[in-house]
């Protein structure tokens, strides 16, 4: 692993906008003076231009995992794309360990590539001209390295994703969710610093998936990448992210913690995402802590913070006044009533 | 399609309506003016003399300056590309001929298994017992050397074109022109660069071979997706290593397409080439034997053409298809039986040239063809005159010259002339009355074409006449582009030349489009049909160009009606293609709605079918007018006038000026034919919301 500016976020993203059109950079220089960011994208609109992403802002810190949630056409592919600079943002900038990569040179970019970038393509993008073995082991190609070393580590890693024995076929002779696997294990293979995964486990059955999903945890838990993860479903958002942005029509409408998603959607749109979530196991009795705390508490069930409020409320069934919350050390810093437990637990199944 | 799209579609309808009637209109004016005042003012028939701009003389002084620069370096080029050529040839006529056929047919096994093999075996046998061995390998080589280049040009132009999108536009109108310029224009200033002898054929067929490799390689590489380019930037490849790595390769099926075309390309313009002559080649020997009337041996050679194109084509288009590997060992089998027959042959003192065992076959054929003439030949001359003095000539010099009394029976007078527009203005009103008002003018028009004949039709009617098409089909650029590249003909002093030419394929192209529609339309009907019809296409689609010229000699002789049976049979082809595929790709859902109201086969065919086919019908008639004019320049050597007579002169006197000016003007015919028909083709697919 390399030496990591500690100051600097993995990736910080300012302004980013990307157009799609005609001359855009002019049409959206010219639109800066609509005023807000959504009578810009509107004014494009009308110039028949497509504003893919709109004005994003957002940092993911060193060895976080970053998830992007938005509806199909919501611009999530293209917000990774600008970042990896596949494609030119139209205005905006965006830094990779306080690099700016808008301004790095090809040379730079491929040694980026090469070195601490890594992507997994919505649909594969898997090379239709060689072998399972072949297609992984092809960025270690690029950097140079020998023969057998990349078959080894391609096994290697096709050992990782399950598809040990597969290596000599070809793209075509594989199943969906086999190509997706191939997908992965060959952005695996360099072991890149800052990952890229566009809906990578979208093809796999929920066994697999889920599969793969602990296996991500476990790589992720001990060699600590900065990951960017679209996907669109919000159990897997959940399970995995520190952190989750939505997006609607290029714009990120949310970031925040899975909690902060459930629990306190911006909007509606926001909310009808997590519409089918048990809350009571994502968020955490501070989320609904009350204004204040009661001079007089009868009870004392042991709230603790951090407790999700499945736990409290079990905790708290036949209590009906304000019970106290203590941090880690047993201080009180607030209080939860058992009926708003009940209602927040409530509120998302009617 | 929706309502609302619907409404916009049909107001385009009217309006076009609208606008083929004014264009009529506009036509019949000046075909009128032309008609009454011809005669009193000759400028009108006849482009004035005095104002012909000597093109021809400026393109030798212009071009030969130009190829007296570059000569030195063809000339060395010449030198240079000579040695890998004779060396090949050496080769292939140095192998002893079992180990060829075993060498043929172990690739064949290689490629597509026991069908490949047994083609090339049996293919090569036949070339073997036809005597034509060493005349087959001298082509052969010239196609052995000519096809690397082609590729290699081909690939680099189609990279560059890929590579910076600048490039793209002057390269693809590079590509249209060099497949618009009829063949034969190529050779005469490649002639004077790189002098008499087989390498000019080289070099030509390398030219002309390389355009349909660039297209191929183009188009794969833009249809490769996306994602796997831009896996491949992420995976940290320089830009050559993702081309030659990936994108190249992962574009291999579309490019072995263009190797296949490129390859049929090469052998057909080899074979062309052999008209320069100075080369023993199998080209050369069916011209001579065409020349001397010895149908039996030109049909032997023609065949081992074919023999050699069939071979080529299936074997390359077979390399385009995913296929399963086969057994090498059987391959080895097969060089190894070659090895033993060669020792064998060597011993038996077996030559290629003593196998002339089917110059029986040819006595045969001219035997046999000389009886079916004697018996026929009063058939024969009735079909062909008929077809003359009932069709062509009258459609050539009008019925007001073609209407002899020892042909048609009586003399044309200005009485019949007057009862001609008299039917024709009935008929006219008829129409117009029925609210046809566009069809109503054509048919004035098509009355004065009738009379005057297309040869002697006045120039503004032609000028502004594919004007006034070009404005319907495609707006006013098309109309000035059509106006401005025929002006250029007009003033060039080749015009009769053009008309005769655009006679000539103009007949073949309506005939085509009659013979070719019905085919087309009985294999749409018919599966049976189409299954015997289907390879026939195949094949005439693969014999190289020359080659049509055999049968129509053997039967009807040099001349026109000659070259105009080539022509059709040559173009016939696109037209049963597309008419078929047009009729028979109508979605299923509109066709269940026909059905669903009641429709019977033949109403869906012409209500629904056939209304959604014609984008497709038009530009299966635009590769019909496209393959007319360039067989029109072969068939030159069979006897036709025009602009193909003209290159044909100038490459036999080396006559530069001539050769260029008269393939342009060929090309321009061609070029404004295929805008005004794709124009229409594009309006047609427009009003259908496609
Ligand atoms: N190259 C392009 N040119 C023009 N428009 C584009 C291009 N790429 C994407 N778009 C448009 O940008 C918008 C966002 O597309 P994007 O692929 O980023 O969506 P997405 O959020 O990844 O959707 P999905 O979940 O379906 O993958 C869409 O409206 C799409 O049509
Ligand atoms: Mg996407």
């Amino acid at each position: 692993m390399t030496d990591k500016n500690s100051t600097a976020p993995a990736i910080a993203v300012e302004d980013l906008w990307q157009v799609f059109g005609e001359n855009a950079a002019p049409a959206l220089r010219d639109a800066r003076g609509a005023g807000d960011d959504k009578a810009i994208a509107k004014e494009l609109k009308d110039k028949t231009l497509i504003p893919a992403v709109r004005a994003a802002n957002f940092e993911v810190k060193s060895g976080e995992l970053f998830v992007i949630m938005g509806l199909s056409g919501s611009g999530k592919s293209t917000l990774i794309r600008c970042i990896s600079r596949l494609i030119e943002p139209t205005a905006g900038s965006v830094r990779i360990d306080g690099e700016d990569i808008l301004q790095a040179s090809d040379k730079r970019l491929i040694d980026l590539r090469r070195h601490k970038l890594g992507m997994v393509f919505q649909h594969f993008g898997l090379f239709p001209h060689m072998t399972v073995a072949d297609n992984v082991a092809f960025p270690l190609k690029m950097q140079g390295a020998g023969k057998a070393e990349r078959r080894a580590r391609a096994l290697e890693v096709l050992e990782l994703v399950g598809l040990k024995g597969r290596e000599d076929t070809y793209p075509r002779n594989l199943s969906g969710g086999q190509r997706q696997r191939v997908g992965i294990a060959r952005s695996l293979a360099v072991n890149p610093d800052i990952w890229f995964l566009d809906e990578p486990f979208s093809a796999l059955d929920p066994l697999i998936r889920r599969q793969l999903q602990d296996e991500f945890l476990n790589i992720q838990a001990t060699l600590k990448k900065s990951i960017v993860f679209i996907t669109h479903d919000i159990q897997e958002a959940l399970k995995l992210a520190d952190r989750i942005a939505i997006m609607r029509d290029g714009e990120i409408v949310q970031i925040g913690t899975p909690e902060e998603i459930v629990l306190h959607p911006v909007d509606d749109y926001v909310a009808e995402f997590s519409k089918d979530v048990p809350k009571g196991r994502h968020a955490c009795v501070e989320s609904i802590l009350m204004d204040g705390i009661p001079d007089n508490m009868p009870d004392d069930p042991g709230i603790k913070v951090g407790m999700t409020l499945d736990t409290a409320l079990t905790k708290c069934m036949e209590l009906y006044e304000p019970v106290p919350v203590r941090d880690a050390a047993g201080k009180v810093i607030g209080a939860v009533h058992p009926h708003e437990l009940a209602n927040a637990l409530q509120a998302e199944e009617t | 399609m929706s309502a609302a799209e619907a409404v916009p579609a049909n107001a385009g309808r009217k309006l076009a309506l609208a606008r083929g009637s004014q264009a009529a209109l506009f036509v019949l004016a000046i075909a009128l003016v032309c008609r009454l005042l011809g005669a009193q003012f000759e400028w009108l028939m006849k482009w004035p003399a005095a104002l012909t701009v000597p093109m021809t003389d400026w393109m030798t002084w212009l071009v030969g300056g130009f190829l007296d620069v570059f000569k030195p370096i063809a000339r060395t080029f010449t030198f240079l590309v000579s040695y890998p050529m004779e060396g090949v040839g050496w080769l292939l006529n140095a192998l002893p001929w079992p180990m060829t056929v075993a060498l043929v047919t172990a690739l064949g096994w290689t490629i597509g298994g026991l069908r490949m093999a047994a083609l090339g075996f049996f293919g090569l046998m036949f070339v073997v017992f036809s005597g034509y061995w060493t005349e087959g390998m001298n082509t052969l080589a010239l196609v052995a050397v000519s096809v690397p280049l082609a590729l290699l040009l081909g690939t680099a132009i189609g990279i560059a074109a890929f590579e910076f999108p600048r490039v793209k536009g002057a390269v693809n109108a590079l590509l249209d022109v060099m497949q618009t310029v009829p063949t034969f224009a190529y050779l005469t200033p490649l002639l004077v660069l790189f002098g008499f002898g087989p390498v000019v054929g080289l070099i030509a067929s390398a030219i002309y071979a390389a355009p349909p490799m660039a297209r191929n390689v183009l188009l794969g590489l833009e249809r490769v997706d996306t994602e796997i380019r831009e896996a491949a930037v992420m995976s940290g490849g320089t830009r050559r290593q993702q081309l030659f790595l990936v994108e190249l390769p992962a574009a291999t099926q579309q490019i072995m397409i263009g190797v296949n075309q490129c390859l049929m390309a090469a052998l057909s313009m080899v074979i062309i080439a052999a008209v320069i002559g100075g080369f023993q080649d199998i080209g050369w020997e069916v011209l001579l034997t065409m020349r001397k009337a010895l149908f039996g041996q030109a049909f032997l050679a023609g065949s081992v053409i074919v023999v050699f194109a069939i071979i080529i084509d299936r074997m390359s288009a077979a390399l385009a298809e995913p296929r399963p590997q086969q057994d090498r060992k059987v391959a080895f089998g097969i060089l190894g039986a070659g090895l033993l027959v060669t020792l064998w042959s060597v011993f038996a003192g077996w030559s290629p040239s003593g196998f002339a065992a089917l110059d029986g076959v040819a006595a045969w054929v001219d035997t046999g063809v000389g009886t079916f003439t004697g018996n026929h030949g009063a058939t024969l001359d009735t079909v062909k005159n008929t077809s003359m003095f009932y069709g062509l000539l009258p459609l050539r010099i009008g019925l007001a010259e073609a209407v002899l009394p020892f042909t048609w029976g009586f003399m044309w007078t200005a009485k019949h002339t007057a009862m001609l527009y008299g039917v024709a203005a009935v008929i006219s009103l008829i129409l117009m009355l029925k609210g046809r008002v566009t069809a109503g003018l054509v048919v004035m028009i098509l009355a004065y074409v009738a009379e005057i004949g297309i040869a002697h039709l006045a120039w503004p009617v032609v000028i502004f006449g594919a004007g006034a098409i070009g404005w319907v089909a495609g707006g006013w650029k098309l109309a000035r582009l059509a106006v401005i590249l025929l002006g250029l003909v007009l003033i060039s002093g080749l015009w009769e030349r053009a008309l005769l030419s655009l006679y000539l394929s103009g007949a073949a192209v309506f005939a085509c489009a009659i013979v070719g529609g019905a085919l087309g339309l009985w294999s749409a009907m018919s599966s049976t049909a189409w299954a015997i019809i289907r390879p026939i296409c195949d094949l005439l689609q693969t014999i190289p160009l020359f080659v049509f010229l055999i049968p129509v000699l053997m039967f009807f002789q040099i001349g026109e009606f000659s070259a105009f049976l080539a022509i059709c049979m040559y173009a016939v082809v696109p037209m049963i293609r597309y008419t078929r595929h047009g009729l028979t790709s109508t979605p299923d859902e509109i066709l269940e709605a026909a059905t669903a109201s009641g429709a019977g086969k033949w109403q869906t065919m012409f209500e629904v079918r056939a209304p959604f086919a014609a984008p497709t019908i038009l530009l299966g008639l635009n590769q019909t007018v496209l393959y007319a004019f360039a067989m029109l320049v072969i068939a030159a050597l069979i006897g036709t006038t025009g602009l193909g007579q003209s290159i044909y002169l100038a490459l036999g006197q080396a006559d530069v000026g001539l050769g260029i000016t008269a393939g342009a003007a060929m090309a321009i015919l061609a070029l404004v034919a295929d805008r005004l028909v794709q124009g229409f083709a594009e309006e047609r697919r427009q009003a259908l919301g496609l």
